[in-house]
């Protein structure tokens, strides 16, 4: 309750500040000259760049589309974004470390493949476990939760213990997940095959519709996502694992000097990556309707992606959960958008590039200016 | 400079947006048209002769690249629905079971617009479930059964010649393009067991897989993707330990597809075989795809099953104008290849260098 008021209080204290700025900007603005005036609306324009063409964006395809602001579409964007989002805040803790996890990919898919296996039907044919039944979705959640949490204890440990960096120790992680998967799709006569026949229980408690608008159902995974995303604001924001954290980020050495556990903050951040990896595998399932061993696979670059456009920077150090949440939006309403323009597919992944290309040099550019 | 920056910026991004937006035919009523991955040779053929068909008869389409992903496929068609699509043609990704069918078909029939799947199959009970879809491809046993037959007869032709080491038996080795998809399975058993009909039938003993640790009799693709780096890379290891001169090289080369089939000859040329006045390991692959055409010609590779890609894609874009112009889907379709109302089989060939 306490946190709550405090939080309350402060989001109340920030606007108010926020406000005051804004007004003493706007009027040292006018009162500037004009060569001051371009200088400092430029550098508004580019500190603000990623909100601008989101803006932009959004306007100049709903111009050439209207369908794209119809309610489908939209929902279709915001389920699109919810599926993505919890893989992109795990990747933001590591990145905030200023290390990054290339993991992430294959842990959703391993963590998929072991939610799949749990939860199919009773009586299916192909079923991996026919003797074990369907269990309960509870039950199915802490076991995926706790291998999340070990792969990320895995990651976690070799980076703080050896001073590896992320980049490596994540790099045979994810080669080690792969193989688990695999061997793990090869268990009771199952044989490589692709894991279905979930159980109607699984699917409708992950894409059953939430509620409908104008006859489009929001599927019930966006209100979990809502949730986890909140779950982790308040990590990172109240809590002292948070704070650690954006010290150990911005500078390890004199985080240790202040009495900061380094080791225990980067295990716990890497773990909480994990079992958010985990969630995002147990919506996978229900989500596409199978599993397969290439389930998951480049998720942690769109994720990484998300993260530097909405400016957790690899620096270290920063990183607001609010810009994550942008920079996954913004990623998924240019997909959307660049197919509602019926873009080459060819192009897409140009453009992709293109895209975090520029949210990279814009985010240096505020460190280079400080320096 | 600072602003020109900017400026640049922001308009460098309005171009891309609009720049490669003028191709499009408008969102409304556009056919969509979903590849399995544009990194296959031989799909990329069929989308090359289905662009070209689609243009002639004037159908506004927009392609997706599910890059051997099916979450991404399937996002993709939610994408293409909310935008308007009229009609959905899918060369689906996962194949291993039905679900992911299934989940399509639910989509296009919430959605009331009729579902072409092709080329990778999909089940009679899920094509059937919904009036608005068919099915456009193979027989996709037929291509392992006919590339057995292709083997057996090649092998029959010279048989004291392909057995190099002269112990009476072929050893051969087998690529897989994916684990649990069911042409690659039907592809990897038939190839073999026709084979050996035609060989028992004339008094020779079966193929013998070249590794008798491994007990699948058959090396795959990992990633799934039929490529031809897989195939290399296996072939490559192969040659390392297996070799003439210890008696034991491997006799011949069979492929799930004409890719992992030229891999397979890239490594091969890299030891010495398979170019012109060595000693050649026959290599089999599926699709005859351009370069594995070229390869056969030129005595490298020994033969290949032809998928018929542009007839597919004709066939494909006559159904998709049937539906369009809101005639029964199937109608004027040659009626020899057509099962039922919802499937039509695209004939395969044999391709060698006699031709």
């Amino acid at each position: 309750m306490n946190i709550f008021k405090r939080g309350i209080s402060s989001i109340k204290e920030r606007t108010l500040e926020k406000g005051r700025r804004i007004r003493d900007g706007a009027r040292s603005f006018i009162e500037a000259d004009t060569g001051e005036k371009i200088k400092r609306a430029t550098s508004f324009a580019l500190d603000n760049a990623m909100y601008i063409i989101i803006l932009l964006a959004i306007v100049i395809i709903a111009i050439m589309r209207p369908r794209f602001l119809s309610a489908a579409s939209i929902i279709n964007i915001i389920s699109l974004t919810a599926a993505k989002l919890p893989i992109a805040l795990g990747v933001g803790g590591a990145i905030v470390l200023s290390g990054t996890d290339i993991s992430a990919g294959r842990a959703v898919g391993l963590t998929a493949c072991i939610t799949a296996s749990l939860l199919q039907s009773t009586g299916y044919s192909g079923k991996m476990f026919p003797a074990l039944g369907t269990l309960p979705i509870p039950l199915v959640i802490l076991i995926i939760l706790a291998v999340g949490a070990v792969i990320g204890l895995v990651n976690g440990f070799f980076v703080a213990k050896f001073k590896l960096h992320p980049f490596i120790v994540t790099l045979s992680t994810q080669l080690i997940l792969f193989g688990a998967v695999l061997l793990y799709l090869q268990i009771g006569g199952n044989g490589g095959q692709t894991l279905s026949g979930l159980a109607p229980s699984y699917t409708s408690f992950i894409s059953g519709a939430l509620f409908t608008v104008a006859g489009i159902p929001v599927p019930r995974y966006v209100l979990y996502s809502v949730l986890i995303t909140l779950a982790v604001w308040v990590i990172w924001n109240k809590t002292t694992l948070g704070k650690n954290m954006f010290a150990v980020g911005s500078n390890e050495d004199a985080a240790r000097v202040s009495g900061v556990n380094v080791f225990m903050t980067v295990v716990l951040v890497f773990m909480l990556a994990g079992m958010l990896y985990a969630t995002s595998g147990f919506i996978e399932g229900a989500r596409i309707g199978s599993i397969a061993s290439y389930t998951g696979l480049n998720y942690e670059s769109d994720a990484i992606a998300a993260c530097v456009i909405g400016g957790v920077s690899f620096v270290g150090g920063t990183g607001k959960i609010s810009g994550i949440v942008i920079g996954v939006l913004l990623l998924q309403i240019i997909f959307v958008g660049l197919n509602f323009l019926s873009v080459d597919q060819n192009m897409l992944y140009i453009i992709k590039g293109l895209i975090i290309l520029l949210a990279c040099a814009v985010d240096m550019r505020k460190y280079l200016k400080r320096a | 400079m600072r602003l020109l920056k900017a400026i640049s910026f922001i308009i460098l991004f309005a171009l891309t947006l609009t720049l490669f937006s003028s191709c499009g035919g408008g969102g409304d009523g556009e056919v969509s048209v979903f590849y399995f991955t544009y990194s296959d040779t031989y799909i990329s053929g069929v989308k090359g002769a289905m662009d070209a068909a689609l243009r002639r008869e004037g159908i506004a389409y927009h392609n997706y690249d599910a890059n051997g992903n099916q979450s991404t496929q399937t996002e993709q068609i939610d994408t293409a629905i909310a935008k308007g699509s009229r009609l959905l043609i899918v060369n689906i990704v996962d194949t291993g079971s039905d679900d992911a069918a299934k989940t399509i078909v639910e989509k296009a029939r919430a959605a009331g617009i009729p579902l072409i799947f092709f080329n990778r199959s999909v089940s009679e009970s899920v094509v059937k479930s919904y009036d608005k879809c068919c099915f456009v491809g193979t027989d996709y046993e037929m291509a392992g059964v006919m590339q057995g037959e292709l083997i057996g007869r090649y092998l029959l032709d010279n048989y004291s010649r392909y057995d190099i080491n002269g112990d009476g038996k072929i050893s051969y080795v087998m690529f897989k393009g994916q684990q649990g998809n069911l042409e690659a399975e039907a592809r990897t058993r038939y190839a073999v067991s026709e084979a050996n009909k035609l060989l028992t039938a004339a008094g020779k003993s079966a193929l013998s897989f070249y590794d008798r640790s491994n007990s699948n009799g058959y090396l795959v693709d990992q990633d799934g993707m039929w490529s031809n780096a897989a195939a290399n890379n296996y072939m490559k290891t192969i040659l390392s330990a297996y070799s003439e001169g210890g008696g034991n090289m491997v006799e011949l080369v069979i492929a799930n597809n004409d890719e992992m089939a030229l891999g397979a000859i890239a490594a091969l040329n890299e030891a010495g075989y398979n170019k012109t006045g060595g000693r050649t390991i026959p290599v089999f692959g599926i699709d005859a795809t351009e370069a594995a055409r070229a390869r056969i010609d030129s005595g490298a590779m020994a033969g290949t099953i032809k998928q018929d890609g542009v007839g597919m894609s004709e066939t494909i874009v006559k159904i998709a104008r049937n539906l369009i112009d809101g005639r029964v889907a199937l109608e004027g379709i040659d009626s020899e290849s057509t099962v039922g109302d919802w499937r039509v089989n695209i004939p395969y060939s044999a391709y060698t260098k006699e031709g």
